[in-house]
């Protein structure tokens, strides 16, 4: 499944979507078709097969007509290389810090003693504007 | 074999209310659930391959994520995917925890508008148990809102809305429309034992902190400490009659594949509306041809799922949306029916925020992908830039959209498995474009450079309802209107399959309302409910 082969596709494939530039590095400058891969397909699973599929269809072809083949052929599998690659490149950790993404990660939430909408009167006009609810026995609403 | 008062069928939100409230009004109660209690520390939040697992093992779709305690549904004939969580909590684990209540209208669409049918009970009605449940669940919200009576009032002070959500609100204060900071079952200070929001980012895979609400941590540990008894890995076939056409338990089978029965004097059921009309449908007995409690032909038709559009804005500025991904605010400006608009009843709103660099450059909704040289730009522009309306429609209730039981599906354990079919209807239609329209106005006022849309969304079934509606009329509704089974008078329904209209919020707040309405209304006429024995 992960051999050299469709690993050096793929990387051609990745770099094709995913190229450097604007300060960012190209995908496999940052492992999508080594490490990154092997992560992916560890949490998603259910992308090998589609990986798989898309090597054997479109693995003689160079990037540009092989994902042109894969969205016509396979679509299922065009979107798993798509996901693939996204999925690899994105969960890099210099990724990230390159484009200043934290994550999820905890930030103790505190309720705003007075927000900005109160301060600004925005909800003051809300409520002035009357119910926006229809009443079934009375059938009034605001017009 | 396992014997109780009550049985019931399934451990997510109505079935955590209801047997919270029958285990503290001294029942015997015992809960067949056919998932496991969830782990936190399994939740994907604090992975670094969070956004991947979301959209694989941690999506919302029993078909595609094909868990052993899932079951497949042939959805084929659909034009929306069904999404849900089998596990105790049920999808309340993975919902994102809007707190919304049906409108005053939403319960009289019929005698207001002249579409689809009258509930059997109001607003009013319901209004204390919504009060209720608020409090039960740890609502974080502000008092006023005018798109209810009398506003609402909650336990906790709001969540933050951030940058993002305030923008959206000048524009709105700009244009004269209604919004409001949204009620959220996410905790904005520690409540009841449990830590406040942290901040995660994670709700629709499992909060890690336990600050958002779902039973497994707000019912569950109370319900079995009042005694009652909770079997996970227990999945029901069909329930069991006698030969007085009572309930006298369920079938079911454990994760070895072992086969048993529960006896009870009352079952309830508490499996979603695509579960529990599975399960109804796949009690047909000689005496009960076309299915359990069916004899109207109603089980399974009339499946609402509230058509889901969504509207991306795109701010050259940042834009603040962190924190919780439930609504920050919400506007019920084109909620009510407008006689100049050329559809009926309307939809409600929520601001969202759009997710992490995955998200920007694979977007889950609206939004596309761009390859290539430009790939780099253009996340960038989505990422941290851009916000959300979610649209919820209301979906008018329609005989040929309904939940069957497949000619050939089954499960993992060989339960026939149910088939969805549903069409987006011509008034949901109408009733998106308009809102598309109008959000996109909404957007362009708050200075978003552009946005993208998605009309309809396919993987948006998170809004079960209808299936087995209330009614007075046996010959028109599957329940009674305290969700007592017309046919068989020791069988409730507990779930949104009661639903008679889906209204256009989400229904999580008033199926458990209704749940705990229903569920006192039993207890409170226990001397009159006919049992087996």
């Amino acid at each position: 499944m992960t051999d050299d082969k469709l690993r050096t596709w793929l990387g051609a494939v990745a770099d094709e979507l995913i190229p450097a530039g604007e300060g960012m590095p190209a995908a496999t400058e940052v492992g999508v078709a080594g490490g990154q891969l092997d992560l992916v397909l560890a949490v998603r699973p259910d992308l090998a097969r589609a990986l798989n599929r898309a090597w054997v269809l479109a693995g003689e072809y160079k990037p540009g007509p092989a994902l042109r083949l894969l969205a016509d052929l396979d679509p299922r599998a065009h979107q798993a290389v798509l996901e693939i690659v996204s999925g690899g490149y994105y969960t890099s950790d210099l990724v990230k810090r390159l484009l200043g993404y934290t994550g999820q990660r905890p930030v103790p939430v505190r309720p705003e003693d007075y927000p900005a909408y109160l301060a600004e009167g925005l909800l003051d006009r809300v409520v002035d504007r009357g119910p926006v609810h229809r009443d079934p026995d009375s059938l009034s609403r605001r017009q | 074999m396992e014997h109780a008062d009550v049985l019931v069928v399934g451990a997510g939100a109505s079935g955590g209310v209801v047997t919270g409230a029958l285990a503290d009004a001294g029942f015997d109660v015992l809960c067949l659930e056919q998932g496991h209690w969830p782990d936190r520390t399994d939740f994907p939040a604090l992975r670094p391959t969070y956004e991947l697992e979301a959209r694989g093992g941690w999506g919302g779709n029993p078909t595609l994520r094909g868990r052993p305690e899932d079951y497949p549904v042939n959805e084929t004939g659909s034009d929306i995917a069904t999404l849900m969580y089998n596990g105790v909590g049920g999808s309340m684990v993975l919902y994102a925890a809007d707190w919304p209540r049906l409108l005053p209208s939403d319960f009289r669409t019929n005698a207001l508008d002249g579409v689809g049918d009258d509930w059997p009970l109001t607003y009013r009605d319901l209004q204390p148990f919504y009060e209720r449940t608020d409090r039960a669940f740890g609502v974080s919200g502000l008092a006023g809102d005018t798109s209810i009576p009398e506003g609402g009032e909650y336990p906790l002070p709001p969540l933050p809305i951030g940058d993002g959500a305030l923008r959206m609100a000048r524009a709105h204060d700009r244009l004269k429309w209604h919004w409001w900071p949204a009620p959220n079952a996410v905790l904005s200070r520690p409540y009841q034992g449990r830590n406040a929001c942290a901040h995660y980012g994670s709700c629709m895979q499992g909060c890690p902190e336990g600050a958002k609400a779902s039973t497994d941590v707000t019912h569950w540990p109370n319900a079995i400490k009042a005694g009652a008894r909770l079997i996970t890995g227990a999945r029901v076939a069909r329930i069991l009659t006698d030969a007085k056409g009572l309930a006298v338990g369920a079938e079911y089978v454990d994760t070895e594949g072992k086969w048993h029965v529960a006896r009870a004097d009352v079952v309830i059921l508490a499996a979603n509306s695509v579960g529990t009309a599975r399960i109804l449908l796949n009690s047909a007995s000689p005496r009960f041809p076309h299915g359990l409690a069916n004899s109207s032909g109603l089980v399974g038709k009339r499946l609402m799922v509230h058509p889901f559009a969504n509207v991306t804005g795109y701010f050259d500025e940042p834009v603040d949306a962190g924190g919780h991904v439930g609504a920050k605010i919400v506007s019920y400006e084109f909620y009510e029916t407008d006689p100049d608009r050329d559809f009926v009843r309307g939809a409600k709103w929520s601001l969202a925020p759009t997710g992490g660099p995955l998200n920007a450059a694979l977007p889950a909704r609206a939004g596309n992908s761009v390859w290539g040289k430009d790939h780099h730009a253009h996340v960038r522009a989505h990422l941290g830039h851009s916000l959300s309306w979610c649209i919820f429609g209301e979906d008018l209730p329609d005989e040929g959209n309904r939940v069957e039981i497949d000619d050939s599906l089954t499960d993992s354990s060989g339960i026939p498995a149910p088939k969805v079919t549903y069409r987006v209807g011509e008034n949901s239609r109408r009733l998106l474009d308009f809102n598309i329209e109008r959000a996109q106005r909404s957007f362009a006022e708050a200075g978003a450079h552009r946005t993208a849309v998605e009309s309809l969304m396919r993987f948006s079934g998170w809004h079960l309802l209808g299936t087995a509606r209330m009614g007075d009329d046996p010959a028109t509704s599957v329940v009674d209107g305290w969700g007592r089974a017309h046919d068989v008078p020791n069988l409730y329904l507990a779930d949104g399959s009661v639903f008679v209209t889906s209204g256009a919020v989400n229904p999580t707040s008033t199926i458990v309302s209704l749940a705990l309405r229903n569920t006192e209304h039993l207890i409170e006429n226990r001397r009159e409910q006919r049992t087996p024995r």
